[in-house]
C-alpha cells in the first residue's frame, strides 16, 4: 500500500515525451494487418523454439505412422511417406524458416549498411566501384549465383544463409547509400562537421539513426523474400540437405503423391504461405508507422 | 590595439560549374580582433556565407578555396591537416547556422546534441553533461535540466536557436561565426537571441562574426562591419561611422533602403535599382557600376581598390560619397536609376 502511494507521488505531472520509436509503435499497434502478422510471427518463433526441445513425434523417426495417411487425431497433419509425422517436421521447419530469414538479413545488414553509407558519404572511387558492384549483382540471375554458391560452398545451412545474402545485400547498399547521398547534404550534417565531428561520428551518430527507419522496413521485406528464396531452393534439392525438415522440402516430397496425399504438400505450403503474408503485413505496417508524413 | 586573432589574406574561392567558373569569393581580406563582434552584410549571392565557410574549411562541393591565407594564431587554417582543421572547429572556431530547424538532427535528444559538442573534443560525458545544462541555462533556455531530454521538434523555433548556440558556445570557442543566425525567427525571437549574443558577447570575450543582410542586425550586435558585393569586399569600417558617413554607394543604398520609423511622411523607401550581378560573367570595372546613380567613365573599365576614406574605414570607390555629396547633389537625389545621378549611361561612352 505505502509502495503504491510513493509509485503515484513520484510520477511525472507533465506526459511522457513520446519518442520517435514509442510513437511509431503507437502507430503499428493501430495497424490491425501488421498486429496479426506480429502475433502469428510470434507464435511461430514460440513453435520454432518449442520444438528444439519438444515435438510430438521424433523429427527424423520413420515408420511412426501409415505412410501416405491424411490427418487423424494421433497425426493432426498427417504422415509423409516414410511414415514421418508431419505436424512434427513442420515445427523443426519453421527453425530453418526462421534462420534462414533472420540470418540472410543480418548479413544483408552487415554487408550493405557499412558499403551503403561509406559509399554515399565519401562518394568518389569507392562509391563508382560500389555502385558498379550493384549493378552487376543486379544483371546476373540471382539463382544462378546461389547454386553456383551452393555447389561451391557445399549445401549446409550457413552456405545457405550466405549464397541467399550474396543475392541481395545491393538492395539493401543501394537503399542506404540513397538514404546517405540525401542525408549527408542536410544542414545538421553541416553542422556536425562544423562542430568538429569525426566522419565516422558523423556517419553512425547522424546520418545512420536518420536511416534507420528505411532500413528497418527494408529488412523486414528482406526476411521473406529470403525464406521463399530457400524454401525455393529446398524445393528444386539444392536447400538444406535432408533428413533436415524444410517447408520447401517437404512440399518437394509431397508433390510425386499429391492425389494420395495432399496433406504432404498443403501443410507445408499454407505455413509458409502464412509466414511470408505476415513478414509482409508487417512490414507494410512498419512503413506507414514509420513515414513521417503519415502522423494521425 | 591587440593583435587580430585571426588573419584573413586574399581569400578566393571559387565554384566550378559546367558554365564556367564562378567566384563566390574573389580576393576578401580583413582581420578580427579578441572579442569584437564583426558584422558581413551583403545581398543573397554577395560571398559572405562562402567567406565564413571557407574559413572553416566547409565549402561545399564543387567549391574550392583556391587561394589566400586564414591565419588563426598564425597558423594557416587552409594549409593544415584535416585532422588539425577538424580540431579547430567547434573548439577554437565554432559555427551556428541560419535554420535551427534543421541544423539539429531530429532523431537525437537536444541535450544530447549539445554534449556531442565536448566529446568531439575530448571531454568526458559526466563533464559534458553537466555543462550541458549550464549552457542551456546560460542561453536561458527555461527548466533547462528538462528540456535537456526533449527532441528537437518538441522545442519552439527560438529555443532551438538558444540551443544551436549552446552548441556553439560549449567549447568556449575564441570565434562564434553565426550565419544568419535571427533570419527563420520571427521578430521578438529575433531581438531575444541578437540581446543574447550581444550579451555574451560582453561576458565570454567570444569574438563574433555575425553574417547577415539585415543592416538592423549589425547596427545592434556589431562594432564593426563589413559591406560586401559581387564576392568582394565594397566598404569596412566601424558600425557607426558607416551609419553616419558611408562611403560606399552600394552601403549608402542599403541604408537607404532600410524603412525608418522617423522617416518624413513624403520620404519614399528606395530599392536599389538592378539586380545582383551574375558572378560567372562579373561586370568590368566596379562590379556595382551597372547599379551606381554615381558611376562615372572610369567605373566601367577600372577595378577600384579599397583605399583609406575616414580613419578606420576603407571603401572600394572611384567617386565616393562624399564627391556624389557635394558635386552630384546625391542628399537631394530623387532618381536612383543607374547612371542617374553622375549622367553617365553606357551608350555616351563608348
Amino acid at each position: 500500500m505505502a509502495a503504491t502511494a510513493a509509485a503515484v507521488i513520484t510520477r511525472p505531472i507533465a506526459p511522457e515525451q513520446a519518442s520517435l520509436w514509442s510513437d511509431a509503435w503507437r502507430r503499428l499497434r493501430r495497424n490491425r494487418l501488421a498486429l496479426a502478422g506480429v502475433i502469428y510471427l510470434t507464435f511461430v518463433l514460440i513453435i520454432a523454439l518449442v520444438a528444439i526441445v519438444w515435438t510430438p513425434y521424433s523429427t527424423f523417426r520413420v515408420g511412426v505412422g501409415i505412410p501416405y495417411s491424411g490427418p487423424s487425431s494421433q497425426h493432426w497433419f498427417g504422415v509423409d511417406g516414410l511414415g514421418r509425422d508431419t505436424l512434427s517436421r513442420l515445427m523443426a521447419g519453421a527453425q530453418v524458416s526462421l534462420i534462414v530469414g533472420v540470418g540472410t538479413q543480418v548479413l544483408v545488414l552487415a554487408i550493405g549498411v557499412p558499403i551503403g553509407l561509406a559509399a554515399g558519404y565519401f562518394r568518389g572511387l569507392f562509391d563508382q566501384v560500389v555502385s558498379f558492384l550493384i549493378n552487376l549483382f543486379y544483371g546476373i540471375p540471382d539463382l544462378l549465383v546461389a547454386l553456383i554458391l551452393v555447389f561451391l560452398l557445399g549445401p549446409s545451412l550457413t552456405n545457405i544463409i550466405i549464397a541467399i545474402a550474396v543475392t541481395r545485400w545491393m538492395d539493401m547498399a543501394r537503399l542506404v547509400r540513397g538514404q546517405t547521398l540525401s542525408l549527408r547534404e542536410r544542414e545538421f550534417v553541416e553542422a556536425a562537421r562544423a562542430a568538429g565531428a569525426k566522419p565516422a561520428k558523423i556517419l553512425v551518430g547522424h546520418i545512420l539513426p536518420n536511416a534507420l527507419g528505411p532500413i528497418i522496413i527494408q529488412a523486414t521485406f528482406g526476411i521473406p523474400a529470403a525464406i521463399l528464396f530457400e524454401a525455393f531452393l529446398s524445393f528444386l534439392g539444392l536447400g538444406v540437405p535432408p533428413p533436415t525438415p524444410t517447408w520447401g522440402g517437404m512440399a518437394a516430397e509431397g508433390i510425386v503423391t499429391i492425389r494420395i496425399s495432399p496433406a504432404m504438400v498443403i501443410a507445408p505450403s499454407i505455413a509458409l504461405s502464412l509466414t511470408l503474408m505476415a513478414f509482409n503485413f508487417l512490414g507494410d505496417g512498419l512503413r506507414d508507422a514509420l513515414d513521417p508524413r503519415g502522423r494521425r | 590595439m591587440p593583435s587580430p586573432i585571426l588573419k584573413v589574406k586574399d581569400l578566393q574561392t571559387q565554384f566550378l560549374t559546367h558554365d564556367g567558373i564562378v567566384k563566390a569569393v574573389d580576393g576578401v581580406s580583413f582581420d578580427l580582433y579578441p572579442g569584437e563582434s564583426l558584422g558581413i552584410v551583403g545581398e543573397s549571392g554577395s560571398g559572405k556565407s562562402i567567406t565564413a565557410l571557407s574559413i572553416l574549411r566547409l565549402v561545399p562541393d564543387p567549391g574550392r578555396v583556391v587561394s589566400g591565407k586564414v591565419l588563426f594564431h598564425d597558423k594557416d587554417l587552409l594549409q593544415i591537416s584535416d585532422e588539425e582543421i577538424r580540431e579547430i572547429r567547434g573548439r577554437d572556431i565554432a559555427m551556428i547556422f541560419q535554420d535551427p530547424q534543421s541544423s539539429l538532427n531530429p532523431v537525437l535528444r537536444t541535450g544530447f546534441q549539445v554534449d556531442e559538442a565536448m566529446l568531439a573534443h575530448g571531454k568526458s560525458k559526466a563533464e559534458a553533461r553537466s555543462r550541458t545544462i549550464e549552457l542551456l541555462n546560460k542561453v536561458r533556455i527555461p527548466a533547462a535540466a528538462s528540456r535537456y531530454k526533449d527532441f528537437p521538434h518538441q522545442l519552439s523555433g527560438g529555443m532551438r536557436q538558444r540551443a544551436m548556440i549552446a552548441m556553439g558556445l560549449a567549447n568556449a570557442p575564441a570565434i562564434l561565426i553565426a550565419d544568419e543566425p535571427t533570419t527563420a525567427l520571427d521578430v521578438t525571437v529575433q531581438a531575444q537571441i541578437l540581446e543574447l549574443l550581444t550579451d555574451l558577447n560582453r561576458e565570454l570575450g567570444t569574438a563574433i562574426v555575425m553574417i547577415t543582410h539585415n543592416m538592423g542586425v549589425v547596427a545592434g550586435l556589431c562594432s564593426r562591419v563589413i559591406v560586401m558585393y559581387a564576392g568582394q569586399i565594397v566598404e569596412q569600417g566601424p558600425v557607426d561611422q558607416i551609419f553616419e558617413n558611408p562611403q560606399h554607394p552600394y552601403t549608402w543604398s542599403l541604408l537607404k533602403s532600410i524603412p525608418r520609423v522617423d522617416a518624413l511622411r513624403h520620404e519614399r523607401l528606395r530599392s536599389i535599382e538592378g539586380i545582383a550581378p551574375d558572378l560567372l560573367h562579373p561586370p568590368s570595372g566596379c562590379r556595382f557600376h551597372p547599379r551606381c546613380p554615381f558611376r562615372v567613365e572610369k567605373c566601367f573599365t577600372d577595378e577600384p581598390l579599397l583605399q583609406e576614406v575616414a580613419p578606420g574605414q576603407v571603401a572600394a570607390c572611384w567617386v565616393t560619397m562624399e564627391r556624389a555629396r557635394k558635386e552630384m547633389g546625391a542628399d537631394e537625389l530623387v532618381d536612383i536609376r543607374p547612371g542617374a545621378a553622375s549622367g553617365v549611361h553606357p551608350g555616351e561612352i563608348i
